[in-house]
């Protein structure tokens, strides 16, 4: 009995899976359990794993489609099976492969617009090898005859995708001529540059490349993570009003502190970690911080779910310490170091990327020195911290002496909360910073 | 005066530059420090192909019997072959002469060195927007004790060599070094070549460099490979084989060893120019040097060392000066070997080819098979091999030995440059009976 696999669910707020990565391949025999996929949800990126144990019978997809969850992915069971039913219905299917330019001719739109490139390329014209179901006008037919062009590989643009004189037009102007093995390659759904390296700027096989491609760069398509990024940035700069404060705190006491945990032989904390634990300490005594800007409304949280910005291999992702505020410093670190981790290893799960409250981003260990960090909404503030400088420091007793000095930035959603308060909260972090670090809020309440 | 393009070197590089700059409109110079027509024309291919056709001629009418034509009593007036020699050479520099005059190409008679912005000859400095290096290049003299001697010349000394040697020995058995050996062993003249390499013509093909080798033994040539000359000592030539001395006479001895660029006494450092490691002028694929402005075509660039590389570099370079897009592309470059039988090949050897990743099938076919071959080239041996990418059919290489090939090259050239395939090549039409008919026929092979 057939057993279709489905694009299961990751997370609430997911709807659709990019499958980046086919582990197997048609006719392969498969346990369950085994690794069919790897897919990426716009956060992270997952193994699909088979539900069933038999003979893969077909793939629905390709790799690079964006499939939606709940949809079948693939089929597997004993070969010969009928698998018709479980063929989802907008699958691109591998084994009846749509004419690549095919979706330009359900438009109006000449095939040249449709892939208007600000680079020197030419639309992807050659389509498929088979032939316009809609004809060829007896216009375009003598022109391109004439040209010595084959109307039959042109993808048309007229009524039902019939190629009209403006499609021969189109191909002519913008392409080279290509050699006959360029042409292969073509109608493999690959471009010509408008000027290729052969005879008299004929293009050869080897400049054949991806529709879209620039000269002297590799050009990939903004999809998953990066696009989720790019997104999520652009509404962040164009629907806050983000004001960003600096400030610096002596990390001196950290320094000493740190000391004595080793000396006392307790585990090790980084900076980082003293930091998060100081954003802790400092909303509780301004949880106004610790909020979410929604337009019409403000929610203010009463427990705090820390983000902390990781750098991972698929880009920057954020995971979410939840309810940290009632964390210890040890606990905080660990979970910290755990949501990292899972990050870089591409296991953390989305569900784990969402729900942050405040953010904590330091490029202070890439010698960055002061930046202003991207505000993460609705999040209404994110502190940044840089790197270690060596500053003149005028002691109690007069004297000026060098400390370490670690440079501090604070978006705050000007929308949400003003200058003066957000001051406030630095001013608490800085004190606790350089008077109480590592230890617990109670400690230090009602030194303000 | 200002220039607006000026050709230093007139050979096969610098006339081909100069005649197509003053045809776009440009107002152009040409500097020659010795004759019109550069290496190919006074010290390369011309000349050596005269004397190759005077050797085949006698070679034919010695060996004609098989036709029914018995020649009698035969003789061979090397003075006669070279006055024809010299005689081609003064029509074609007179030819590029007027062709120069015609499109108003200002030639001087001079050395030239570069300037900043221009160049300098008989004591005037001249301004040049764009300036082309084409010198050329000269025999390698390799430091051989002994290799001063009269006796001993290299590929420019014995093309003046007027009088048929008891013996000849070639230290060399790439291009040069076979062609010579065809010549003087054709009419009669016992010849040895001494190869350092295992094999004559290494970058060639090795079957084909292995059939070019017996046919020239036929023509009673001796190959001595893997023998490394040690020195020079009157008339005794003594070289290394295996880790043995050996000795043996010589009365005439061409150094064939190769050839290096004409860089020097032109200032080129004085102005900052960038060389390869191999010692050329360091030239993108559009035949321009570090410097904007400076230009470099042909064997001063280290590269193909062939005129007809030359003038197409020189056409490249020409197209870009005059904004026409242009590169160059090495890989469709024919090479022919002007012996009887002739080599002639074009794009990669199936191990060039494995080396850049393809997935090669091959097919050869012996020219024996060919109606027209056997017909005109009795006994003679000869193959047509060919290289393609198993993926997709393209046609990667073409590699001939037999008859006259080279002047069928250009077909293999066209379906590399337009990179054709089996099923496109397999639609064309090759006259019959003619030897090309082989190209087609080849094909069946493949696998």
């Amino acid at each position: 009995m057939a057993t279709p696999v489905i694009m299961p669910r990751q997370g609430q707020s997911v709807e659709s899976c990019i499958l980046t990565e086919w582990k197997v391949q048609s006719g392969d025999t498969v346990a369950e359990g085994d690794v069919l996929a790897v897919i990426e949800t716009d956060k992270a990126s997952f193994d699909l794993e088979s539900t069933a144990s038999g003979t893969v019978l077909e793939l629905f997809w390709e790799a690079d489609d964006d499939v939606p969850v709940l949809a079948n992915v693939l089929v597997i069971g004993e070969e010969g099976e009928n698998i018709d039913e479980f063929r989802p219905a907008d699958s691109g299917g591998t084994s009846a492969p749509e004419p690549v330019a095919a979706s330009t001719s359900d438009t109006n739109i000449p095939a040249v617009e449709t892939t208007a490139q600000p680079q020197e390329t030419i639309a992807p014209s050659v389509g498929s090898v088979s032939a316009p179901s809609a004809g060829i006008s007896p216009r375009a037919r003598k022109k391109a005859m004439h040209a010595g062009v084959d109307a039959e590989i042109l993808v048309g643009t007229g009524p039902g995708g019939r190629v009209i004189e403006r499609d021969v037009d189109a191909f002519l102007s913008g392409s080279p001529r290509l050699s006959a093995a360029a042409r292969v390659r073509a109608q493999d759904g690959l471009e010509a540059p408008k000027y290729g390296s052969g005879i008299a700027g004929m293009a050869l096989a080897s400049d054949m490349r991806e529709p879209g491609a620039i000269d002297g760069a590799d050009v990939t398509p903004v999809k998953g993570i990066r696009k989720l990024i790019a997104d999520k940035m652009m509404q962040s700069l164009q629907g806050t009003a983000q004001l960003t404060l600096h400030s610096s705190f002596d990390a001196t006491a950290c320094q000493q502190y740190r000391k004595k945990r080793l000396a006392d032989g307790e585990s090790k904390v980084s900076i980082n970690d003293l930091v998060a634990k100081a954003i802790l300490s400092a909303l509780k005594l301004h949880p106004e911080m610790n909020a979410h800007f929604l337009g019409d409304r403000l929610a203010v949280f009463h427990e705090v779910n820390l983000g902390i910005a990781v750098d991972s291999p698929r880009g920057l992702m954020v995971p979410v310490v939840e309810g940290a505020s009632t964390m210890s410093l040890e606990m905080l670190s660990a979970e910290i170091k755990k949501k990292a981790i899972a990050c870089r290893d591409g296991t953390i799960q989305p569900d784990d990327l969402s729900g942050g409250t405040f953010t904590l981003t330091n490029l202070g260990m890439l010698g960055v020195e002061n930046f202003t960090p991207v505000l993460n909404p609705p999040e209404i503030a994110i502190l940044g911290v840089g790197g270690i400088s060596v500053k003149p420091k005028r002691q109690e007793d007069g004297e000026i002496s060098f400390v370490d000095q670690i440079s501090l930035s604070l978006t705050i959603d000007h929308q949400a909360i003003d200058g003066a308060p957000a001051a406030r909260f630095l001013q608490t972090f800085v004190n606790h910073l350089e008077t109480h670090p590592g230890e617990n809020p109670q400690n230090i309440e009602g030194e303000e | 005066m200002k220039y607006d393009f000026a050709v230093i070197g007139a050979g096969p590089a610098g006339y081909v530059a100069a005649k197509k700059a003053a045809s776009a409109g440009l107002k152009v110079v040409m500097v020659e420090k010795k004759k019109l027509g550069g290496v190919c024309l006074n010290e390369g291919c011309v000349p050596s192909k005269t004397l190759l056709q005077a050797a085949k001629t006698y070679h034919h009418a010695k060996h004609g019997s098989i036709f029914g034509v018995e020649a009698g009593s035969l003789s061979f007036d090397f003075g006669k072959a070279h006055a024809h020699k010299n005689s081609v050479m003064d029509r074609m520099r007179d030819g590029i002469a007027g062709l120069m005059k015609k499109h108003k190409v200002e030639v001087i008679e001079g050395e030239a060195t570069l300037v900043k912005g221009g160049f300098s000859v008989n004591g005037e400095t001249h301004e040049a927007e764009n300036i082309l290096l084409c010198t050329g290049s000269s025999p390698t003299i390799p430091p051989i004790p002994g290799i001063e001697a009269e006796h001993i010349v290299d590929s420019t000394g014995i093309l003046n060599n007027e009088t048929l040697p008891e013996n000849l020995v070639i230290v060399g058995g790439g291009v040069i070094g076979c062609e010579f050996a065809c010549v003087y062993a054709s009419v009669g003249v016992p010849v040895t070549v001494l190869e350092a390499m295992p094999e004559i013509c290494p970058n060639l093909d090795s079957e084909i460099s292995a059939i070019l080798r017996k046919e020239l033994e036929k023509k009673g040539v001796t190959f001595v490979l893997g023998a490394k000359v040690e020195s020079f000592e009157g008339k005794s030539v003594r070289y290394n084989l295996e880790g043995e001395s050996k000795d043996m006479d010589a009365d005439l001895v061409l150094i064939a060893t190769g050839r290096r660029p004409n860089v020097s006494d032109l200032g080129l450092e004085d102005i900052g120019l960038d060389f390869d490691p191999r010692g050329g002028v360091k030239v993108d694929q559009r035949g321009a040097t570090n410097l904007p402005g400076v230009w470099a075509a042909g064997d001063i660039t280290g590269q193909a060392w062939l005129a007809h590389a030359a003038s197409r570099m020189a056409e490249v370079v020409v197209h870009n000066i005059t904004g026409q897009k242009d590169i160059m592309r090495h890989d469709t470059m024919p090479a022919v070997v002007y012996t009887s039988p002739e080599v002639a090949v074009v794009g990669l050897t199936k191990e060039e080819a494995t080396e850049r990743g393809f997935k090669v099938k091959t097919g050869k076919i012996p020219m024996a098979i060919n109606a027209r071959y056997i017909a005109e080239n009795p006994g003679e041996e000869g193959m047509c091999k060919v290289v393609l990418d198993a993926d997709t059919n393209r046609l990667l290489g073409v590699h001939m030995v037999g008859g006259a090939c080279s002047e069928m090259i250009f077909g293999a050239t066209a379906m590399l440059e337009t990179e054709l395939r089996e099923e496109e090549i397999a639609e064309i039409v090759f006259p019959h009976p003619t030897t090309s008919e082989i190209m087609k026929d080849v094909f069946m092979a493949v696998r």
